[in-house]
């Protein structure tokens, strides 16, 4: 037997096949050492840098540094990491610029070790991808999925009238076709109408439904009055809870640091925004629109990280939910502190709300039904210890519930 | 039949469409809105009309003396952490106190143990500090675990890097609580 094709030919072959081959395998074992490096590089990089530094273009403490290989060389790098204040002081054109730029702070000194100088540079070199983050646009039509079942309602209902054309129309052509009289939508509902009221007991079946509705709505709206629940304003910032308090949470006492202290449990000031927003400028929902107008407020300038001087700062007119009327005395610090009653008792499942609504009814019903039920928190109340012990003494194995401690007395809350 | 299912549904498209975005029906609105100014409302006295006030410059509010008086600079920052002394005892109300409030206030981000890992996962909170870190700080000139009262207390008082000055959510008192708190953190070992 012969061989098809010339030995020649078929070295030739197996040549490229193995030059290609081993480039290949060059190829995959320098993309194995750099992503070791840039692993440890990342290590260095956030226990060092993350403090003053971001992987991007936006300035923190320190400028942004993403493709700072490009603009400077390795060499000039190692010099001011390992001493900015020594490099400036030799005169490097570039480094006082930097310092000069940067309100002259100079960076700290970092002596790293050669070969994570060499990890680190191959973080700087071969930066993380960028996250995608979500369109706006999706996040708006993933919100509109939860509709509620009014409108839902509303959509079914809508459907059936437009079934009642059709089927109308329908009825006109199949008569048509027949050659027997046709009637108009109108005169078809006009007829149908006349048959309906013509018999008795339908005009009862509508006397009646009406009845129900004025009742329901009567009974409702009077039964709703002065009270507020599930009233859920728009508020000037599109500030969510469910990110704040739900996704990172941060504890309510953070920002309503006062109801610990005070009759109020008062809304932050923007200083108290500005202690992570300063270096935060970009949210996950509604990116630097909303942001943007804490800085508005404060006057606040994002990209140079300082505050505009001789701003005239205007307050952020949010909208008040929760109203007592004047007649009612209402305490924080007395159901935070004493009561250890916890926020979600009264305000709802808060940490789920992008906006917040009133949850309770704070009606003086609803206020005399907790009094009754909530029993004296004696745990960790040791001011109160000698109170605790007479009140045990008194009420002998009996639940000592809020209002055993003067919780339903008229004078202490309506005075 | 048909003609009631009918009437039905356009009843239900009748009802369905008051919705009740607003507050709803007061009885007698002065009981709710009453002449008398109420917190955060506004006002026809003031230039800026609003009722929140700041205090006369100077003021100083009864029992409350400031026994800090270093400055917010990094001169301030090393003097405290010389100089200042913790008025509050370190005892075990004082640091169970100071565990409540380092909960509330700075858990998020340094973690239940001060060794980073909070709940906040933002990049640029994503490098926190560990309390008890023996690397040397160039800033402090000493470690991590080895902060005084004073430097920890200057850095929650004025700010320190990434971290917002917090002496307007937290009393002097608190503060020196919370600091008693970290100190005993300091001395936690993360593994």
């Amino acid at each position: 037997m012969t061989i098809p094709f010339n030995n020649n030919r078929l070295l030739q072959l197996l040549f490229v096949v193995f030059i290609s081959f081993s480039s290949v395998l060059a190829q995959d074992t320098n993309v194995v050492i750099d992503s070791i490096a840039v692993q440890k590089g990342e290590q260095i990089f956030k226990a060092n840098c993350t403090a003053c530094h971001v992987m991007g273009d936006k300035k923190l403490i320190g400028p942004g540094l993403l493709g700072v290989t490009d603009r400077r060389t390795k060499e000039w790098l190692k010099k001011w990491i390992n001493s900015s204040s020594d490099f400036i002081a030799s005169g490097d054109a570039d480094a006082i610029a930097i310092y000069e730029e940067y309100n002259k702070v100079a960076m700290p000194s970092y002596y790293f070790e050669d070969t994570d100088y060499e990890a680190v540079y191959a973080y700087l070199q071969n930066p993380p991808l960028p996250k995608v983050i979500a369109d706006a646009g999706d996040l708006l039509v993933s919100e509109d999925e939860g509709l509620n079942i009014s409108t839902q309602l509303m959509f079914i209902a809508l459907f059936l009238l437009l079934l009642v054309y059709v089927l109308t129309s329908l009825k006109n052509k199949l008569k048509d076709s027949l050659a027997q009289d046709t009637e108009t939508i109108t005169q078809t509902l006009v007829n149908q109408f006349n048959l309906f009221i013509s018999n008795n007991r339908n005009i009862v079946f509508v006397a009646f439904a009406c009845f129900i509705v004025v009742v329901k709505f009567g009974y409702d709206s009077l039964s709703s009055v002065g009270i507020y629940t599930k009233y859920q304003p728009e508020q000037p910032i599109a500030f969510s809870h469910k990110v704040h308090a739900g996704e990172n949470g941060v504890d309510c006492n953070y920002c309503h640091s006062s109801a610990r202290k005070s009759k109020h449990s008062g809304i932050p000031s923007a200083n108290v925004c500005m202690n992570c927003h300063t270096y935060i400028n970009e949210g996950t929902i509604t990116g630097t629109t909303e942001i943007s107008k804490i800085y508005e407020a404060v006057g606040f300038d994002p990209d140079s990280r300082t505050y505009i001087s001789g701003y005239e700062q205007k307050p952020i007119k949010w909208v008040r939910i929760h109203n007592l009327p004047d007649l009612a005395y209402f305490n924080h610090s007395q159901h935070v502190v004493a009561g250890k009653v916890e926020c979600k008792t009264c305000h709802g499942p808060i940490e789920e709300m992008d906006v917040v609504y009133q949850h309770a009814e704070l009606t003086m019903g609803w206020c005399i039904e907790c009094h009754r039920t909530t029993e004296v928190a004696m745990e960790g109340n040791e001011y109160y210890t000698e109170l605790h012990e007479q009140l045990k003494e008194k009420y002998k194995g009996q639940k000592i519930t809020v209002d055993k401690i003067g919780g339903i007395e008229c004078g202490k809350c309506h005075y | 039949m048909i003609n009631r299912v009918i009437l039905f549904f356009a009843f239900i498209l009748i009802v369905s469409s008051c919705s009740n975005p607003g507050p709803g029906y007061e009885f007698m609105p002065n009981m709710y809105r009453s002449p008398s100014l109420e917190t955060y409302g506004q006002n026809s006295v003031f230039e800026d009309s609003s009722n929140a006030r700041l205090p006369v410059k100077g003021t100083i509010a009864r029992n409350y003396l400031s026994t800090f008086y270093y400055e917010g600079s990094l001169q301030g920052y090393l003097e405290a952490g010389e100089n200042a002394v913790n008025p509050f005892l370190n005892d075990e109300v004082n640091i169970e106190e100071g565990k409540k409030l380092y909960s509330m206030f700075c858990q998020h981000c340094h973690g239940e143990f001060g060794a980073g890992g909070g709940s906040i996962t933002h990049p640029v909170y994503s490098a926190i500090p560990h309390y008890n870190d023996s690397k040397m700080l160039r800033r402090a000139n000493v470690p991590m675990n080895q902060l005084t009262s004073g430097h920890i207390f200057h850095a929650l008082t004025y700010g320190l890097n990434a971290m917002g000055p917090h002496s307007s959510q937290l009393s002097e008192e608190e503060r020196w609580k919370i600091t008693i708190y970290v100190q005993e953190l300091q001395k936690y070992n993360a593994e």
